[in-house]
Parts: C-alpha cells; structure tokens; sequence
C-alpha cells in the first residue's frame, strides 16, 4: 500500500470537500475536514509531522472513512487507501487501544467468536437488551449503547404466523434449500453464487443471509456455501492493520477459489463489498495477486446481482420506506440506483425521500465504540432526517449502519424499523 | 510554541472555550493555505468564536496586545487573502452558521458569516426565492467570504455580483467595536459604507451578521450548450450576444481542455470534447422573452460558427450541466499537481483577440492553459497548470501570468474580477493603480482599522502607496 499516498497528487486544493464531510459539519474545523487530513497526510508522508503527532492521530483517527469526499472529488483524489496507509503507520508505533486490539483478533478467526455470537443471540433473545435501551437517549452509558446495538440485530416480527428463520449463522448453513422453502414460485436455479458471510453479518444478521438466499432462490440463482472462509478484512485495514487485513484477504482468496471457481461471489454487507472488491490493490504485492484480482472482480453486492438479472415480481408490502444509503455501497462501490431500484419494484411499498441519504450515520465500523461522541454528533441529523421523511421503515444494507441506525432510534424511543432492503424483499416474495 | 503565544491562547480560551482554539503545529498546517495553495503561511494559532460577541471579545483582546488577525471562513479563496502568518491568529468563523432570519415577504435574509452560499440558496428556494451571487465553489464557501471577496459568480452577469446584493452589515472593527453599515431598508445616511465594506477583504474588520437581497425564482430559465471549433469563434459570438443587447443571466466559456478535464471526472455533462470550445448560454425571465433571447442567442452563435446548439431539456439536466462548468477548476487535479488559476477582465468586444493572446502566451512559456470564465462578464480564468518542484517551470508560470495580466490590462480590463487581491495580486497592483490611488485605498482602510492589524499585508503592496495626508504643495 506505499503507493497509496500518490493517491493525495491530485488535490488541488479546491475546498469541495468540505460540505460533503459529515465530521467537518460536525465540528466545522478544517482538521477535521478531508482536505484538512490531505494536509496531515502528506505531512507525515513528508516527515513534517512524526506519525506518533498527537494533533495528526487526533484528526486521522477521527475520520469516519465514509469516502463521501471521494464521490464530490472533481479531481478523482483516492482518499481512502491513503487514509488506511496512514492509519497502518500511526499504529505501527501508536498501537491500537486493547479493546480495539482484542476486537480484530478475535473477529480473525471464526472459532473465537463463535462463542462471543451465541451469547449474544442469546442475550438479545431474551429481550432485555432493547427493554433496557429503549428510549434511554442518546446520552446513555456506553453499556446500554451496546445494548442497543445488539438489539437493533433481532430479526422483524413482522408477518406472524410464519415462523422467520432462525439463523444460527454458520453452524447450519446447508440447511438452506435453494430458493428458500417459502419462496413464491421459485424457478429452477440456472446459476449460482456464492455467498460470502462474514463476521458480524453471520454472527447476528443470519436472518439477512437466510432472506439474501431466499430472495436470490425466487431469482433463480442458487447460493453455493462456502467453506473456511473468513472476515473480509475490513475492520482490520481500517484499524490500521493492513497485515492482518492481507492475511485475512488470502485466505479468502483461497477459500473461494477451492470451493466455488469462477463463480460470482455475491455479498450483503457494503462494507464486506468495498474490502473484497479491492483485494486486488490489497495483495497488488503478493503472490496471489492475479488470483486477488480476479476475485475483486467476481465480487457483487447483492442488490447489483438482483437487479442485473431483471427482478421476479414481488408481493405486497404496504410499508413506507426511507433508504438510507451506506457509504460503503454509494460511495467506496458506487453502487447507489440498485437497492432503490429493488425497494421500487415492491408493489404497496412506498418509498419516501429521506434528506442526506448518502451521508454516513457515523457507525464506521468500529468507530462509533472507539469515538462515541463525534459518533453521536454524525447520526444526530440521519434521526431527525428519518423522523421528518415519516417511514415506518428504514432499509440499509450494512451491519453497521443497520446497528448504528438502529441503536439510534431504540435510544431516541422512535418507533421506526431498520432493515436490510433484501428482508424487505424476501419478505414481500414471502406475502 | 512561545510564552506569548501560549498566555495568548489561554486568554482567548477564556473566551470561546478552549475546545476552540487550537494551537498545535501540526493541526496549523491544515490552516496555512485556502484556495491557492501556491502561497502558505502558518498562524499564532487558530480561533473558533460562536458568535458575533466572542468575535467582538476576541479582537478587542488581540487589539490590546497589538496582535494582528485574519478572518477565515471556509478557506476557498484564490487569491491567498486569508493567509495568516505568526504572530497573526487566525479567526475562523465556520461555527457562525446560523441563518438568523428569511423574511420573504420582504425579499431578504439575515445571515452570520459562516453560512455556506448553496445553503443559504436552498433555504431561500424553500419561499420561492434565491441568493443570487453564485461563485463555483457555492457548494463549500461562506457568506462572510463572499463578502469580503465581493465574489461573482456565473450569474452575475444579469444579477449583479455580491456588492448588489448586500443590504446591511454587522461589523466588529479590529478594535472589537461593533458598528453598523447599510440598513435593510435603504441607506441612512449618505454614502454606500457597506458596499464601501463589501471586497475589502477582511482589511476593514469582521462582518458577523450580515443581511442579503433575495430575488424571486425566474418563472422560466432556458439553457443552451453551443461548440465551436475555434476558440475564437466563441468569442466573437459573445462579443455579438452583448453587443446586441441580450441580457443572459449567464453566459459561459470553456476551451477544449476544461471540457476533457470535465468529461473525465465525476460531474461529466455530456459536453462535446471534440469542441475547441463550447458556450453555455442561460436566460431567465417571463416565457416570451426568454424564448426570444434565447432563439436569437442560438441564431448568433450559428453565426459565429457554433456546430451542434443543444438545450437541457429538463431541470436535472441543466443541473449537470451548471455543476460541470461549476467544478471545473476543482478537477484540474487530473491534470497536474499544482495550479494557478488567474482572475483578470477585459472589455468583452476583446475577448477574441486576449484569449488568442493568452494561448500564444502559454505556447510561448510550454504552459498549458486551460481556459474556464465567466464570458459574459470578460471575466477571464485561465489557469496554469504546472509542478511546483521544477523551479524553472515555476519561474514560466510567474512571467507568463504578469505577460497575461499585462495583455488583459493594455486591453483595457483589470487585474481581478471576482477572486480579490490578497496576496497573490499584490504584484501586479502596480498594472492600474498609481501611488496616489493606492494611497487613497490606505487611507480609507485607516479609516475603518487604524491598527492595521486586520488582514495585514493584503491588497495593497508593501511601500507602494505615497503616505496620506494634506496636500503638500508640488
């Protein structure tokens, strides 16, 4: 990734940047600002300023890596893969807090997380997470933040009277038929896809890779499990830890390859799909370089595979529908048209507009445990922006953002639901 | 840091609070340039007042210690003016964002200086009305800025530029002072002393609240894209469209390498890029006469030779193209690394013969020009594009923008249009003014500021001007 700052050339300074900034409307400081970190960049790839600068760990650290500057960029500067270079050089002599530590080791290896996961499905079934963080503000002990945040994973209740799967995630996978049981007319699968799981996403979003295969199913497209595959990498190259990001990144490489050649490799998670497409920049200097980049290039959200193949007619959903867009999806994948295409083409489904959309609602990965309170202050305006758009439904296609989004609205006592656009879809195919 | 310069930030934290001020040398370095990062210089320290009150204990503080200031906002000026050099503190006024009032009925707004122009826009699209100065950075700078640079913007051709626009103002002087400029309803006494105030940049003091005419949404706007295959052509058909006395509300140029440049960045508008150079001609107003402006702008443009005339068909459509013209100079990154967009106007009737002039001159240095401006106005924006680590290119750059000041000066124009003075014009002041206007100029700002201490160093070059005082016997 020492390229990765060559990116910055192109700044010209110009200042466009700034209004699309969601931590520079936040504190309305130029540090704070993409062109404002440009500056810091280039002074510690310069060596003006040591990469263990209080000021310039400060600032970088407190990016939300939205990429939203790179969407506005006239002059098409790569802010992202410099901002995770710098951040790998800030933490090679500024390590990580141990929580942050711990967090990527065990989000490493699917083993140890196995039992992280199942305690908290089950404390989250139990229902006393969301009682206790239901309308505690947004002020409340980061506890009961958290509390909120597992409790924005549980599955909908909507549609009583056919039982929602439970997703056990990973530990029953083949287990799914193709098209899902209940999937209205599913055709016989003419291709296929493999899906790739992830961490959180398996751990606590079974329910959306169980809807993603219905829904795929109905589409006729079989989703083929594979095994041994691994977190994409993402939290790790934002967390400034590109070696573990690259090792993560082979692995996957190679699990793919084996179990599911050539195949399109289809994912729900924005943040998954910006990190896999972009393996080949990842281990541009490795070995499996080719095999990474034939990889990236496999690699479709799931809206783009849904909606490339032409939509099979929905069933009724009367629900009014704000998509909220993840960055990592509008911005850093410039896949903006396809999930709205998808919400669109559900009959009933009304879908209102919901004013800063593309803005980041300040998850960011880890970011909203690691600087809660700027955190706060970005997902401040995406609650009033939902409140006024008067949906009963927010649908966004991201753990994070499904988590931030909806620990915000559990916290503020709103009654709005969060939802990936693909439930949505699987349950309209389900009506 | 010095001792001084630490008691000075603690007093001012006493002030605004000490979450804004900062302090530490690397965050100074993100405040060391605006727009053209050509020209840097690093502050004392930076300042973040909340409110016209803090700015007024701000500088009445720096006042007493003799400290001298400069006003920031959201740092997209291009001409340096809001460079601050220690011991100077920087005053940033991006927290005083609040639109403090929009009084429709009345067509007019109160804004603080923080306010982003395209916001203030958009809030007054909310009544049916519209703040009318649109520079191409109005998606980033600020009100206060637009002020102090006077800033135009591509439909001042018809609406006038800032100056027209600005009713009142709310001044703190260098002092910490608070006067009042201008009224909302007509001026009260004589002489126009905020438009006196309006492009002084930041010389005469702060201006923290300031209040603005809105004019009603035009019932109709038209937009036509015309390409030419010679630079010229383009020029002789805007040359014609003023001559005959069409008024557009804007009338835009761009040469063949803004559009390639356009083309290839995120705000591609579908402009021709085998053009020499394309037109964007707009008219707005009642459905007749825009019709018929618009027919007789497309007829002179077919005379002067313009290939394919195509209209926006729709709102979205013009949207793309505006946002093209708009953020061209920011896309001049893909281009080279560093730029210097110069800023001067000529007579419009010239404007064949300079831009011919202004291409032999980057022909002349092997600089590449890219030409992006609000035609309609004469207002000129060829930008240099060029390395700043090959010194001789550097050099080139340098004699190649006084050649093209001095061309667009022997035409009978000036040095600016809209960007100011700052810095980087200083040198070329000496093209239009003499000692004696430059003097006048000093002493008009020593009216407002004796101190000296707001924006020093700006506008007026260092010993230039002949000191101010009763007339001395020849």
């Amino acid at each position: 990734m020492t390229a990765a700052f060559a990116g910055l050339d192109a700044c010209v300074h110009c200042g466009f940047c700034l209004p699309a900034c969601p931590t520079y409307e936040a504190t309305l400081d130029e540090s704070d600002s993409p062109r404002g970190r440009i500056v810091l960049m280039r002074a510690l790839e310069r060596g003006e300023a040591p990469a263990d600068d209080d000021a310039l760990s400060w600032h970088l650290d407190r990016c939300l890596g939205c990429r939203a500057c790179e969407s506005v960029c006239p002059s098409g500067v790569s802010y992202g893969p410099a901002i995770e270079e710098a951040r790998a050089r800030i933490v090679a002599v500024r390590p990580n807090p141990p929580a942050v530590t711990a967090g990527l080791w065990v989000l490493a290896r699917p083993a140890r997380q196995r039992l992280a996961w199942w305690a908290s499905r089950l404390a989250r079934a139990t229902g006393i997470p969301a009682a206790l963080a239901r309308g505690a503000g947004d002020k409340a002990p980061l506890l009961l933040q958290m509390f909120a945040m597992l409790a924005a994973t549980t599955p909908s209740r909507r549609r009583t009277g056919t039982p929602t799967h439970r997703s056990r995630g990973r530990e029953r996978p083949d287990r799914h038929a193709p098209g899902g049981t209940e999937a209205t007319a599913a055709p016989a699968p003419d291709t296929t896809a493999a899906l790739f799981r992830g961490c959180v996403m398996d751990g606590l979003f079974g329910h959306v890779h169980d809807a993603t295969i219905r829904a795929l199913g109905v589409n006729g497209v079989r989703a083929v499990e594979v095994r041994r595959q691994v977190c994409c990498g993402a939290l790790a190259a934002h967390g400034g830890r590109p070696d573990l990001a690259r090792t993560l990144a082979r692995e996957n490489v190679l699990a793919f390859d084996a179990a599911a050649p050539g195949v399109p490799i289809v994912t729900n998670s924005a943040g998954c799909g910006a990190a896999l497409k972009a393996y080949g920049e990842w281990l541009a200097d490795d070995p499996l370089a080719e095999r990474a980049h034939a990889f990236a290039a496999r690699v479709r959200d799931v809206s783009e595979v849904l909606v490339e193949r032409g939509l099979v007619r929905p069933g009724r959903l009367p629900l009014r529908v704000a998509y909220d867009a993840p960055c990592h999806l509008h911005h850093a994948q410039r896949v903006t048209t396809q999930p709205l295409d998808i919400l669109a083409a559900i009959p009933g489904l009304e879908l209102v507009p919901l004013e800063g959309a593309d803005r980041c609602c300040g998850s960011a990965g880890l970011y909203s445990l690691v600087e809660p309170e700027l955190s706060r202050d970005v997902l401040a305006p995406k609650l009033r922006a939902i409140a006024v758009s008067g949906a009963d439904v927010v649908a966004t296609g991201n753990p994070g953002c499904l988590m931030q989004i909806g620990a915000g609205a559990l916290l503020a006592g709103m009654e709005v639901e969060v939802r990936h656009p693909v439930e949505l879809l699987d349950l309209a195919y389900r009506q | 840091m010095t001792h001084t310069s630490i008691a000075l930030a603690e007093e001012l934290a006493g002030i605004v609070g000490e979450r804004f001020v900062r302090t530490r040398p690397t965050e100074l370095l993100t405040f060391a340039a605006d727009g053209l990062p050509t020209h840097r210089a690093v502050p004392a320290c930076v300042v973040f007042p909340g409110s016209a009150s803090e700015v007024s204990a701000v500088l009445a503080r720096l006042h007493a210690r003799g400290t001298p200031f400069v006003a920031r906002g959201a740092g997209t000026g291009l001409s340096g003016g809001a460079l601050a050099e220690a011991p100077a503190v920087l005053v940033t006024l991006t927290r005083m964002g609040r639109i403090l009032a929009v009084d429709a009925p009345n067509r007019r707004a109160v804004v603080e200086p923080g306010v982003v122009n395209a916001t203030l826009a958009r809030e007054a699209a909310r009544v049916g009305l519209h703040y009318a100065p649109d520079p191409s950075s109005q998606s980033a700078c600020t009100i206060g800025g637009n002020v102090a640079e006077n800033a135009g913007g591509p439909h001042c051709l018809k609406y006038g530029v800032t100056t027209n626009h600005i009713l009142a103002l709310e001044v703190v002087r260098a002092d910490g002072e608070r006067v009042h400029l201008g009224s909302a309803s007509g001026e009260p006494w004589g002489p126009d002393l905020a438009g006196l105030f309006v492009g002084s940049e930041g010389t005469f003091g702060v201006a923290t609240a300031i209040t603005v005419r809105l004019v009603p949404v035009p019932p109709t706007v038209r937009t036509i894209l015309a390409d030419f295959t010679a630079l010229r052509a383009a020029g002789e058909a805007v040359s014609r469209i003023i001559a005959e006395g069409i008024v557009p509300a804007a009338l835009e140029m761009m040469d063949r390498s803004a559009i390639g440049i356009v083309e290839s960045s995120v705000y591609a508008a579908g402009y021709p890029t085998d053009a020499a150079a394309v037109l964007l001609v707009e008219c707005d107003g009642r459905e007749g006469a825009v019709a018929a402006d618009i027919a007789r702008a497309e007829a002179i443009c077919r005379e002067a030779g313009a290939g394919t005339v195509r209209a926006a068909r729709t709102a979205a459509e013009r949207e793309r193209l505006w946002q093209g013209r708009k953020k061209a100079f920011g896309a001049m990154g893909r281009i080279s690394a560093d730029l210097l967009v110069q800023d001067a106007t000529v007579p419009r009737s010239a404007l064949p013969d300079v831009l011919e002039r202004v291409a032999e001159i980057g022909r002349r240095h092997a600089l590449r020009v890219t030409n992006v401006f609000h035609a309609g106005d004469g207002n000129l924006h060829p930008n240099l594009s060029f390395d700043a680590a090959d010194p001789d290119e550097l050099a080139r750059v340098a004699v190649a923008s006084r050649e093209i000041m001095e061309v667009c000066v022997a035409a009978g124009g000036t040095i600016t249009g809209e960007h100011g003075v700052g810095v980087d014009k200083k040198k070329y002041m000496d093209l239009v003014f003499g000692p004696d206007d430059l003097a006048l100029m000093d002493a008009v700002r020593g009216a407002f500021d004796p101190s000296g201490l707001a924006n020093p160093g700006k506008v007026i070059p260092d010993g230039a001007a002949r000191p101010w005082g009763p007339w001395s016997p020849a």
